[in-house]
């Protein structure tokens, strides 16, 4: 069942083109890679689609409704969930008050609740010493984190924004595992965006390639990794 | 200083605050008085400031809360303990009307425009001369609230800091808490968890407001006069956030020490050097701002931590 797809979506600021008529969709259950050479558009496509800027044409549609131009938070409630590639834990708030927030305000839940829930998603995702403040985190834990405050939404759609980033292989693999086994159990759509191509080769199940703002090509991820426009766009005309 | 003790010490205020009028003259209660006052506006200035907003804009909510609650009885004849509500009431309109404009600015952007709201309403009253009484200002003709009797006034003051105590400690205990932290650090993240950035603010700005210009109305019941310079007056924007600053800003407790702290010292520097005392103010903030941006909180948490051997 397909639970996002957008038409023709674009995005320009001032003239200059950052995402140029794409068109996509994901189903339920499937883990989507999103890559391309930096400044390909990536992010902003994520940003388009959560609704932290709003398109300059086009459609997004969510299980069927209409959602091009609804805000932000209201996407959130509705079961769109991301992680951001700069990340920035709740200062002030111990791990588990970061992980409660997207319950409380996405979901409804009371404070108790909230609590409740968030203490078993951080038991889920290996998190211990849960009244920590976020400053003493190791990196892992707070991608860990991050990745928990975004499933606190209760989603259908999580996007996740190189959260493989900064860490070693070791904890590359357990994150890994972790993403298939929450998206497995919740039936969820995953969208990653990452640059360590051995991630999007465990990961996920169809690429698409992005570069200067369009999709240049989608598929498996041997198949794209054999493209040569793919290739081009990676390493240039004339590259190896 | 850890948890426990400064809850202890907060209990010691407590008790002093709700038994000095059964001991203490007229001076010592009018001091109290003026430090309750100031205590209150500090702890609404740092509820806003949680959102990380930072408001110049507390003497104009007081003015127009004072404005209000005078002229109700002046040219409405509503009894004085009425007015105080109604002064509450009509600020807390007026920040919900001004809130839909400026609410969408940011940083300095919204600190300057809160600013210039309460110069604004301070022009608007000096000019409307035959309804406001212009820049002589008006009085009440039948006398101060309860004939001005000093233990009736106090009970007046306490009552309007225990209704900010009782704002600051719903914000930090309820979901308030983490709409205002998460909007702080991070209006984008904040709206991936769903949070409706604007209706937070406003609820926070109108709240806020809303006591401060029930403050205001207390203020100007409690001298039965008003005029545009005394209630709009930048003192009651500079002093509620030096005290806030140094005691340490996102906290209940920190415009508490704050405001005791600079209460008592400018009373002794006001008889010491009259005037010089708003000079040791600007000192103060400067200080506080380079060398401890957290406040005292900071300063005493940080010494207890290395008493029990751990790092700060």
């Amino acid at each position: 069942m397909i639970k996002l797809k957008t038409e023709n979506l674009t995005k320009s600021f001032l003239g200059l083109v950052a995402v140029n008529k794409i068109s996509f969709s994901m189903e339920e259950g499937e883990i989507l890679g999103i890559i391309g050479p930096n400044g390909a558009g990536k992010t902003t496509f994520i940003n388009l689609i959560s609704g932290i800027i709003m398109p300059t044409e086009g459609l997004i549609e969510y299980k069927g409704m209409d959602i091009t131009y609804i805000p932000a938070h209201e996407r959130a409630r509705r079961g769109i969930a991301r992680t951001y590639q700069l990340i920035h834990p709740l200062e002030n708030l111990t791990l588990i008050e970061n992980v409660m927030v997207g319950s409380i305000f996405a979901k409804g839940h009371s404070l108790k609740e909230a609590r409740n829930k968030a203490e078993a998603l951080c038991h889920e995702l290996g998190l211990t010493g849960l009244d920590r403040d976020t400053s003493r985190l190791t990196i892992l834990e707070v991608k860990k984190m991050e990745i928990a405050r975004a499933l606190a939404n209760e989603p259908e759609v999580l996007f996740l924004d190189e959260v493989m980033a900064g860490l070693n292989a070791d904890e590359m693999k357990d994150l890994i595992a972790i993403v298939q086994r929450v998206a497995l159990e919740r039936h969820l759509a995953v969208g990653v965006i990452e640059h360590v191509m051995g991630v999007i080769r465990e990961l996920t199940h169809r690429v698409i390639v992005l570069e200067a703002g369009e999709l240049i090509a989608e598929g498996k991820y041997e198949e794209v990794s054999n493209n040569p426009r793919v290739i081009e766009a990676y390493l240039g005309r004339g590259g190896v | 200083m850890n948890r426990n003790a400064s809850r202890i010490l907060a209990a010691l205020f407590g008790v002093l605050a709700v038994t000095l009028p059964f001991f203490a003259g007229d001076y010592p209660l009018q001091v109290a008085r003026n430090i309750m006052m100031y205590m209150a506006l500090a702890i609404t200035w740092d509820m806003l400031l949680r959102s990380g907003q930072i408001s110049f804009g507390i003497a104009g909510l007081f003015g127009i809360g004072a404005y209000s609650a005078i002229l109700s009885v002046i040219r409405a004849g509503m009894p004085a303990w009425f007015s105080i509500l109604f002064a509450a009431i009509f600020s807390g309109v007026v920040a919900f009307v001004i809130g839909f404009l400026i609410l969408r600015l940011r940083a300095m952007y919204f600190s300057i425009v809160t600013l210039a709201l309460g110069e604004i309403f301070r022009i608007i009253i000096h000019n409307l001369h035959d309804f406001t009484g212009g820049p002589e200002g008006v009085v009440i003709q039948k006398g101060v609230i309860f004939g001005g009797n000093a233990n009736s006034l106090y009970w007046l003051v306490l009552a309007g800091l225990a209704v900010a105590l009782a704002a600051s400690f719903w914000f930090e205990k309820s979901k308030i808490h983490f709409a205002l932290t998460a909007i702080r650090n991070n209006e984008i993240s904040a709206q991936s968890s769903g949070i409706d950035i604007f209706r937070w603010l406003l609820l926070a700005f109108v709240v806020t407001s809303a006591i401060q210009g029930l403050l205001g109305g207390i203020f100007v019941q409690s001298y039965g006069f008003a005029t545009p310079d005394a209630v709009f007056s930048a003192d009651f924007t500079l002093l509620p956030l030096a005290m806030a600053l140094l005691g340490g800003v996102y906290s209940t407790t920190g415009p508490i020490f704050g405001a005791i702290l600079l209460g008592l010292a400018s009373e002794w520097l006001k008889l010491k050097i009259p005037y010089g005392h708003l000079v040791v103010y600007g000192i103060i903030i400067v200080i506080v701002i380079l060398f401890m941006p957290q406040g005292l909180r900071q300063l005493v948490r940080r010494t207890s931590h290395s008493a029990d051997g751990r790092s700060a």
